[in-house]
């Protein structure tokens, strides 16, 4: 179900886009940052995950969950949140298979961005 | 606004929008990516800093530990904190503030709800600021009034540094009639002393008169109007009321007295012949501030005053002389030895004088 939502929430980025009085240039600034920071949070769920440690994966997962939200990539941010449940609740066993799902939400997700032109 | 937002989170995304939202009502900011680097830019940027906006999840130092060492430091602890927080973690929420965290922000951010909760803590910061600064002023006040006070004292006779400072000082200072009494005492001999002697030497001396006389003054609770060189004026009753002040003035002439005799027989070792006179009159004055805007004396104005004057003037060396209206009051007290009427300059008629041989308590004392 989860991966049934819209990998980018155009709704959330007009809002974004309202909040700073349409300014482009700085949503892109965001954007960029975004891609920057995210494979880093990306490769620490993927370890974490990989070495069934639920709890090292709640704050990458928590991290992606918000700056996922606040550019309206919310396939990103649901994945990123289930992560953080399944961290907290302590379900190692389906760490590996939500990590597997979020690499492919990431990776929708920088498609997603470039094709709204908000990414080279 | 004076002072910068410091933003906390461990996501650059999140930083980076805050500063921007932050920078649209006119606050600037400064980021740190987890607790450590907010606490080191908290403590070198010290007063800088107005609000912190303070991520909880975060590596290393998170929220609470972060808060909590914000909190626990006296110079960092009134810096409100807003702390910045999912809709899902109300329950971290509670307990930031529990821990001393203002107020709390949910994310994602909503620009207004930012505006206004930063608002409302840089208000609450001012206002403990203004507050903070009222007391320090008002500390800085009370001890310079103290330190006047204290400097006051050491100018004045301990009565009227009291009085002065003292919420009917006002109506005092202003002038008032009552009966006082007016003791004046100097040395004989002293012009010639001086003039003889090495400066050195007249000041030393006269501070060790100063000090043994200014105890008795004090012992005997009279109030110094002034000296001048070995001259020296005190009055009694006033600001102070006392009861029995001619008594007192008497006892302290006599003490004087005694006292000068132990001076006096060090410094003959010396080769100074000096003696010591006093003149002891009671009446009505008036009491209050006497003097010219710049410089004002607490003093005494009265028939008294000059009658005594000229008493001290008229004693021999050891002579205590009293007025009528004195010796009256202390008749009781003292051995009295009947000198004459007095010629005193200004006075029309002269003034039947009797000179303090000693205390009764003390003559009594004494084998016959």
């Amino acid at each position: 179900m989860t991966d049934d939502l819209a990998v980018l929430d155009n709704s959330i980025l007009d809002e974004l886009r309202a909040s700073v009085g349409g300014d482009e240039e700085f949503v892109r600034d965001l954007v960029q940052t975004y891609l920057d920071e995210g494979p880093q949070h990306m490769e620490q769920i993927a370890a974490a995950a990989g070495s069934a440690n639920a709890e090292a994966i709640v704050r990458p997962a928590h991290t992606l969950k918000s700056s996922s939200a606040a550019l309206g990539a919310a396939r990103m941010s649901a994945i990123s949140k289930e992560i953080e449940f399944a961290g907290r609740e302590g379900r190692v066993i389906d760490l590996t298979a939500l990590a597997d799902r979020a690499q492919q939400a990431w990776t929708d997700t920088v498609a997603a961005l470039k094709e709204a032109g908000l990414a080279s | 606004m004076s002072g910068v937002a410091l933003v906390v989170d461990d996501s650059a995304v999140n930083r980076m929008l805050l500063s921007r939202h932050l920078a649209s009502i006119g606050i600037s900011s400064r980021e740190a990516d987890d607790g450590a680097a907010a606490l080191s830019a908290l403590r070198e940027g010290a007063g800088d800093v107005a609000v912190v906006l303070l991520d909880v999840m975060m590596p290393g130092l998170d929220g609470y530990e972060t808060l909590a060492a914000i909190k626990s430091d006296d110079a960092l602890r009134h810096v409100p904190v807003i702390m910045v927080s999912g809709v899902d973690e109300l329950d971290s929420v509670a307990r930031c503030i529990e821990l001393g965290a203002a107020d709390y922000l949910p994310k994602p951010f909503n620009p207004v709800i930012l505006a206004a909760r930063v608002r409302a803590s840089l208000a609450d910061k001012r206002l403990r600021d203004v507050e903070l600064e009222n007391a320090a002023a008002q500390a800085a006040l009370l001890e310079t009034i103290e330190r006047q006070k204290d400097e006051l004292s050491r100018f004045l006779s301990p009565q009227v540094a009291a009085l002065v400072s003292s919420p009917e000082g006002q109506q005092m200072l202003v002038g008032h009639r009552r009966e006082a009494t007016a003791v004046f005492c100097d040395l004989r001999g002293f012009t010639a002393f001086s003039d003889s002697a090495e400066p050195e030497e007249v000041l030393g001396l006269l501070r060790d008169y100063h000090k043994q006389m200014g105890e008795l003054i004090v012992e005997h609770g009279g109030t110094l109007e002034h000296f001048a060189g070995d001259g020296m004026m005190v009055f009694f009753n006033d600001p102070v009321l006392q009861a029995d002040h001619v008594a007192r003035a008497v006892r302290m002439a006599v003490a004087m007295r005694d006292r000068f005799a132990i001076l006096a027989a060090k410094w003959a070792k010396l080769g100074f012949e000096l003696g010591f006179g006093v003149g002891i009159a009671s009446g009505y004055a008036t009491l209050g501030r006497i003097g010219f805007e710049g410089r004002y004396d607490y003093g005494m104005v009265g028939t008294a005053v000059i009658v005594a004057a000229r008493l001290s003037s008229k004693a021999e060396a050891g002579q205590i002389l009293l007025n009528p209206r004195a010796h009256a009051a202390v008749e009781e007290l003292v051995v009295a030895e009947d000198v004459g009427a007095l010629e005193l300059k200004g006075f029309a008629r002269p003034i039947p004088t009797v000179n303090i041989v000693g205390l009764v308590e003390l003559s009594a004392a004494a084998p016959a």
